[in-house]
Order: C-alpha cells, then structure tokens, then sequence
C-alpha cells in the first residue's frame, strides 16, 4: 500500500502550477524544473568521457569524438534537419511511452509497434492507388496508427482482464512483431520486379510524406492546395474556439473553481446565448477564411518564395506532424475527461474504479493510444524518410528503447519530450560523424543514453551525487506497479 | 470450526493436491505426445526415436537459460525485488564470458597445453560472467533498495546500459580479426547415467551449466522453503515490516538477494557464448530473460515450478527448430514467433491465478 500513498492524489498533482507556484518565482520555478534533467544529461556526458579515456587511453579522444558529436549533430551540411528527422519518431515513440506511464502502463514493446505501425502503411501506402494526397495520406497515417494500436491493444486487453503484466507481454510481441514482419517482407508483400533487395513495393505518390523542398510543387496542384487549405482551416478552427472559450469561461470559472472539467462540455452555452451570430459563429468564419486564403495564396506565395531549397534535405511534413501530436497529447491528457479518466486510472486505479471509471476500458484506451503513437512513428518512417518510400528487410530502428529515456527525460510532459526528442535525435544524428572523425564506436551513445535515463529515473542518485537537499517532488514518485497491476 | 469439519477440509485439501498433481502429470504427458503428433504431422513422419530423443535433449538445453534467468527472478522477487533487467544481466554476462574465454585461452594456451588452456579458460570465463552479472545485479540493488528508484525502470536502465556497453565493446574489440579460442564446453556425460536407455541420452549427456542447472533448482528450493534464511526471504518479500519487527535486516537480505540472483543470472549468460555457440552476437539473447521471467510467473515464484515453465519454452523452441530441419519450405520466422506466442499465452492463462510475493516491487522505508 505504500506504493499507491505515494502515487495517489491525482488531484493534488494537477494544479500544480498554482500550488507550487505560489511561492517561487518564475524564473526558479524554470531552475526548479530543469536543474534535474540538465544535471543528469552533464553526468552522464562526464561519465561517456570517463568511458571513452578509459578504453581509448587517450584524453584528446574525448575532446575529439564530442567535437564530432556537435559537429556532427548540428554544424556539418543539413546536419540540423538531419537531427531533426531523427528526432520525429523519437517525438512519437516517447509521446507514446508518456501516455502509458500516464495511464500507469510501461509499454515496453514500442518498438513492435513501430515495426507493426510501418508495415501496415508500407501495405496500406501501395493497395491504395490513385488517389489524391488529400484522402491517400491521412489513410495510409491511419492505417499505421491503427497498426500500432492494435499491437498494443492486444496486451492492453490481456492486462485489463487477466493480469498479465505488459511488459512482459509487449516484449514479446516486440519479437513476435520482428519477425512477422521480417515474414511478410520478405513473402506476401515483397516488391515483384527487378529490384534485387528485398523490400516492399513503393507506396503510391499520394501516400507520400512532403519533405519540405518539395512543398512549392506539391502545392502546384490544386487538389494539394485544397487539402491544405482544409487542413490549416481545421487548425484555426481548433485554435480560434479555444482562445474563444477561454476569454468567456473565466467568469463561469470563477464561480465554480476546480471544476474545469465540467466547464468545458456545458456550461459555456449558457455563456454565449444571446450573442450576436458573427460572434458566436467566430471560430467557424476564422477558420473558413484562413482556408480559402491558405487554397488561394498559399500556391503562389510559395513559388515566389520558399526557404528550403535544398533538394537532399531529408526533412518533411512529419515535424508539423510530430508538433500537433505533441498539443494533441498535452490537449487529451489535461484538458479532456478522456485524459481525466486515463490519468486518474494510472495514478490510483482503486480510485479510479470507485469514482465508477471502467479500469478495462482506460486501460486498454490507454495502451492502444501509446501503440497508434509509436505506429505513427513507423509509419512517418515509411512515408516520409526512406529513400525507396517502402519498408526494405532488416530495417532496424532501436528507436524504441532510447524513447524510454527521452519520455522520462521529458517529465512525461509533451513539450519536454519535444526538447529532449531533439536532444537524442541530434545525439543519433552527430554519433556517425564521431565515429568517422574520433574512431570512438557510436554505442557510446547508447551508454551514455542508458546512464541519462538511469540518472532521470532514479533522482535521488543525482541528489545524492550532488548533495542536494530537499524532498522528492511529487513527480518523482513511481511510475510503474508490480505483478499485481 | 469443529474437529470433524477440520478434517474434512484437511481431507478434502489432501485429495486435491493429490487430484492436482495427476492432473498436472496427465496435462505434461498430454502435452509431449500433442507436441510429438504435431512435430510428426508437420515433418511427415519422419522422426524417429533418435529424433525425438535428440529434440527433448535440446528442449532441455533450450531450457537452461530460460530458468537460470527465472531463477534470478525467484531469488530476488521472493525478497520484493522486482528484476526486469535479466536480459540485460544476461546478455553482458554472455559477452564476458565470450571475451575472457577467447582472451584467456590466448595467455595460457603458451604456458600450458591446449587442453588445460581451453578447460581453464572456460571456467575462468563463467566466473567472469557470474562476477559481471553480480555487478549489474549490485547496479540494480543500489538504485532501487538504496534510492528507492522505481524498480521497472531500473532494470529496464540495467537492460539499455548492456545493450549500449556490449554493443560499444562489441565494435572496439570483438567483431573481426579474432584469433582462434577454445570454443565452447565439450558434451560432459555422466558416467554410470549416461547409459540408460531414454533418459541418459535426454538427461545426463548434457554440458556443465545444464547440470548445473538442475542442481540450482533442488539446491534453490531447498535454501527457500527449508532453511531459516528462506524463512527470512520469504517474509521479507511478503511482509517486509513484520519482519523488520521481529529483527530481520530487510535492505540487507533484499542486497543479498538481488546479487545472488545476479550471479545465477551470470551463468545464465554464460550459457550463451559457453555452451550454445562459440561467437558474440549483439542482442544474442533475443528475450530469453524475458521468457524467464514469465517462466517464473507461471512457476508461482518456486524454482521447480519455473523449471516446468522453461521446459515448456524450451520444448516449443526445439519442436520448432526440429520443424524447420525437416521442412526448410517453411518460412523460418513463422516458428520462431511460436515460443514469443507461447509466452504471452502461458503468462495470461496463468498469470491471475499466481500470487506474486505482497511487497514485490516496493522499495522499503525503515522506521
């Protein structure tokens, strides 16, 4: 029981911001949240130093393999987009692992579901044919995302009404997910024709992801530009009722303090009524103009003008992507009763189910959530980052276990994971160039991976290293449960 | 409760037990002849008595790491350490032992015979692995008694730091330009027992750590479940404050504990470069730490219990493996996935009805 007097409470942890708050300020609020992650990330580059002398003999080594590192990571030609394709899955995989810590689940099997995420849309991107990006890609995201889901779901499923714990079950479906997919490249899906590789057929040019140069030309026809058009209108739209909602909730807010949640679905009609169309109807004509300007300026703005020019550079529409799942995560998880419920399910189950919460339902929403993200992570691999916009054999990844890290790095809070996903995708970008120019194998990057996440899961190692006092925040409290779920 | 009703119920708990081990009896001959009729089905007929014995003895081979690995998870859940990092204990124990076979063999091998060189490096070798695992296994201890760390995750850490360590070790110093080593254990049958018709071929014609094996699993559960110390481990894994109270060390059986399975993990690993093949792979343990863990669930926590559950896992990797030497037309990843399967349906067919130790995972506050 000591075990969920520490983890309980949900309701105290959510206003944190104005409970803690209170007495510090700002500023030290941010040293506050940052002073543990950055020293973790500086002990554990101390320690990959120490390692790398160590088996170098050499002290100029060190200095060496870090210069490539950063050189390669950031200065080398499109060394920064390139740290930033690498850091799009990573944004998914960990969104994905954060949304099961959340729901109280560590779904260790990602990088199955990554695997199962980029088969289903390598399949789904070349059965689909002929027809525009506008309906292709959101088919074939989808497809991969419910791959991932699936994937998922099945040890959701077995948690929720057996017991048996996920992490051994999603690690076994990671393999199961191996070699399934291994099997099916290599049989049922493998590309006919002269191609000597072994690989999936190329999915059709309507399913593929735009990298970034490619946008201006894309944009050329005009069912790309509608699509577009629709899509920055949704956003506006989206944007606009929030904004909207906020400026007239406050004064319901007020009255009924805490009950946000309620708030939210009801009580803002009551707010508005006997307002004027335009003004009740805001949202929808901003959203409708930002459209139609987006479909009719976008096309040849563009053309005229256009910062990516660089036909090699690799980075595509996922970063947009990997950012909207981010406030989409962050929107789902504290702003809706859905995320009420998955966060109140992964904080204090016992509760949970008092309060009348389905743990079955949450639990398996919770873990095929986490698995459409990681499938959307493969999926963005597939049709947006391989250069034969297929999935070839023996593809391998190890995205999935880094994201462990980088969620954990990231306080399981979607905008710290967007920082620290960048962090280790420039971390996997620079490790080649380290090894070209230092001869230090690039798994060091591994270790050091492996001694952030140790320093980040377990605080008081940190705090002890550097005799730092005070307690434990509230944060730092267990994230995963026993056998006994 | 009166007498008569005590007795009935005592009786009647009797007849179960006895019910119960027929039933499992019955249920494991049940599941050697299905498994038999099916290897038969599948590759049409074509094994006979030497194919079967020769598939049951590498069930058991199979079997070995897989309950080493849930042995390490009995000996440190049953004191309330959750151990998820078996894999990772494993995979380093297996890289050390590769590595201090092949580079010890290389010293001794011009100071002594061949021979003596290749048997002493070997056993050199398991003792490195068992000493690396007890370190990681020390890792593990610190982090989640001393620091009271979420014990998934430290494991999980213990699992990543292998991966990136062996691989990084891996590229420096072991990928090419290896001299010749002693190669793996010889086959070490038993005398007098080798010669018995079935079982010897099956049993007692195995290599060192198989043996050693088996005699963990008696040597374990009589150390859990008839000595005063596994009195001790029990409680603390059950009841860590009661036995506080009553003068037992909690954190310092829990230490003990947790480098004692690292060390039957160690062995474990060392199984992999020692006995089954004479090469290093990165990632070569494949989720065999993972399976024994499930072998441990299924096992309820006891030693023999996870030995029948890796001899399960085992017996579906060496079906499997029989499988794809008779019939090469299947697609070699469609059996390879089955033991993966196997886990998942083990674990949930059983999983709710073991009761894991009451203070397993929970890190333990004195006072």
């Amino acid at each position: 029981m000591a075990n969920s007097d520490k983890t309980a409470t949900p309701v105290n942890s959510m206003p944190r911001s104005s409970g803690q708050g209170r007495a510090l300020l700002p500023i030290q609020r941010v040293v506050d949240l940052l002073r543990m992650p950055l020293l973790a990330l500086a002990t554990a580059f101390v320690l990959g130093a120490v390692v790398i002398f160590l088996t170098s003999g050499r002290l100029e080594t060190v200095g060496e393999a870090y210069w490539g590192l950063l050189r390669g990571a950031f200065l080398k030609e499109r060394g920064f987009s390139e740290s930033l394709v690498a850091a799009i899955p990573y944004v998914f995989l960990s969104l994905g692992l954060a949304v099961g810590f959340k729901t109280g689940l560590f779904n260790i099997g990602v990088e199955g579901q990554f695997y199962m995420g980029a088969i289903a849309a390598a399949w789904a991107g070349q059965a689909i044919q002929g027809v525009p990006t506008i309906i292709n890609l959101p088919l074939v995201l989808l497809a991969g995302a419910l791959g991932g889901a699936i994937w998922a779901g099945i040890p959701g499923y077995l948690k929720a009404k057996t017991g048996a714990h996920e992490v051994i079950s999603t690690m076994m479906m990671n393999y199961v997910a191996f070699r399934l997919t291994e099997f099916l490249i290599s049989g049922p899906l493998r590309a006919q024709g002269a191609a000597s590789t072994i690989q999936t057929p190329r999915i059709s040019p309507g399913a593929e992801l735009w990298a970034l140069w490619d946008i201006p030309a894309r944009l050329a026809d005009p069912l790309n530009a509608l699509g577009v058009g629709l899509v920055l209108g949704c956003l506006a739209w989206l944007i606009a009722r929030a904004v909207s909602r906020r400026g007239q909730g406050s004064g319901v807010r007020g009255q009924a303090a805490g009950g946000k949640l309620q708030t939210a679905s009801g009580d803002t009609q009551y707010a508005i009524r006997g307002t004027s169309f335009v003004v009740r109807h805001s949202s929808l004509i901003i959203a409708a103009a930002v459209a139609l300007l987006a479909f009719l300026a976008l096309p040849p703005l563009t053309r005229l003008w256009w910062p990516f020019t660089d036909r090699y550079d690799r980075l595509h529409l996922g970063l947009v992507l990997a950012v909207l799942a981010a406030v989409g995560v962050w929107w789902l998880l504290w702003k809706t009763t859905v995320g009420f419920e998955l966060r109140t399910v992964g904080a204090n189950p016992n509760a949970a189910r008092y309060a009348g919460m389905s743990i079955t339902r949450n639990v398996v929403l919770g873990m095929a959530l986490s698995g459409a993200l990681a499938g959307l992570a493969g999926t963005v691999e597939v049709v947006g980052v391989s250069i034969c916009r297929c999935l070839p054999l023996f593809f391998s990844s190890g995205y999935g276990f880094d994201s462990i890290a980088i969620a954990l790095l990231g306080r399981n809070n979607p905008f710290g994971i967007l920082a620290s996903a960048f962090l280790f995708g420039a971390m996997r970008n620079g490790a080649d160039l380290m090894e070209l120019s230092s001869g230090v194998s690039k798994y060091i990057i591994s270790l050091i991976q492996a001694l952030v996440l140790l320093f980040v899961a377990a605080p008081a190692v940190v705090r002890w290293l550097y005799r730092i006092k005070g307690a434990a925040r509230a944060d730092e409290a267990p994230l995963t449960r026993g056998w006994g779920g | 409760m009166n007498a008569e009703l005590r007795l009935q119920s005592r009786s009647r708990s009797w007849l179960g037990q006895a019910r119960r081990s027929a039933f499992t009896i019955l249920l494991s001959a049940f599941g050697l002849a299905a498994s038999w009729a099916l290897l038969n089905l599948v590759i049409g007929g074509q094994c006979d008595r030497k194919c079967v014995e020769d598939t049951l003895a590498q069930t058991l081979r199979v079997a070995t790491p897989i309950a080493l690995a849930a042995f390490c998870g009995v000996l440190c859940e049953r004191a309330g350490v959750v151990d998820i990092g078996i894999e990772g204990k494993m995979l380093m124990a297996a890289m050390v032992a590769y590595a201090v076979n092949l580079f010890g063999f290389q010293i001794l091998k011009d100071a002594m015979g061949l021979d003596a060189a290749g048997h002493l490096s070997r056993w050199l070798a398991v003792v490195a692995a068992v000493a690396v695992a007890i370190l990681l296994g020390g890792l593990h201890a610190i982090v989640s008694i001393r620091f009271k760390s979420d014990q998934i995750i430290s494991g999980t850490v213990i699992n990543i730091l292998a991966i990136g360590v062996t691989g990084y070790m891996y590229r420096s110093f072991l990928a090419e330009n290896l001299p010749a080593g002693p190669g793996t254990f010889p086959l070490a049958p038993i005398p007098l027992l080798a010669q018995i018709p079935v079982l010897g071929p099956i049993f007692f014609q195995q290599k060192p750590l198989a043996y050693i094996m088996l005699l963990l699993a008696v040597g374990i559960t009589w150390m859990l479940f008839y000595t005063q110390w596994g009195l001790r481990v029990r409680a603390v894994g059950e009841h860590p404050r009661a036995a506080d109270t009553l003068g037992v060390d909690v954190l310092r059986t829990r230490y003990i504990n947790t480098l004692v399975g690292g060390a039957v993990a160690g062995l474990g690993g060392a199984w992999f470069t020692l006995e089954a093949v004479d090469v290093f792979s990165p990632l070569m343990t494949n989720g065999l730490g993972f399976i024994g863990l499930a072998a441990m669930i299924f096992g309820k926590w006891n030693p023999f219990g996870a030995l029948i559950g890796a001899l399960i896992f085992g017996l579906g990797n060496s079906v499997t493996a029989t499988i794809s030497i008779f019939r090469p037309d299947i697609p070699s990843q469609i059996p390879q996935m089955l033991p993966y399967l196997l886990t998942i349906i083990v674990l949930t067919g059983v999983v709710g009805r073991a009761v894991a130790p009451a203070a397993d995972g929970q890190p333990y506050e004195k006072g």
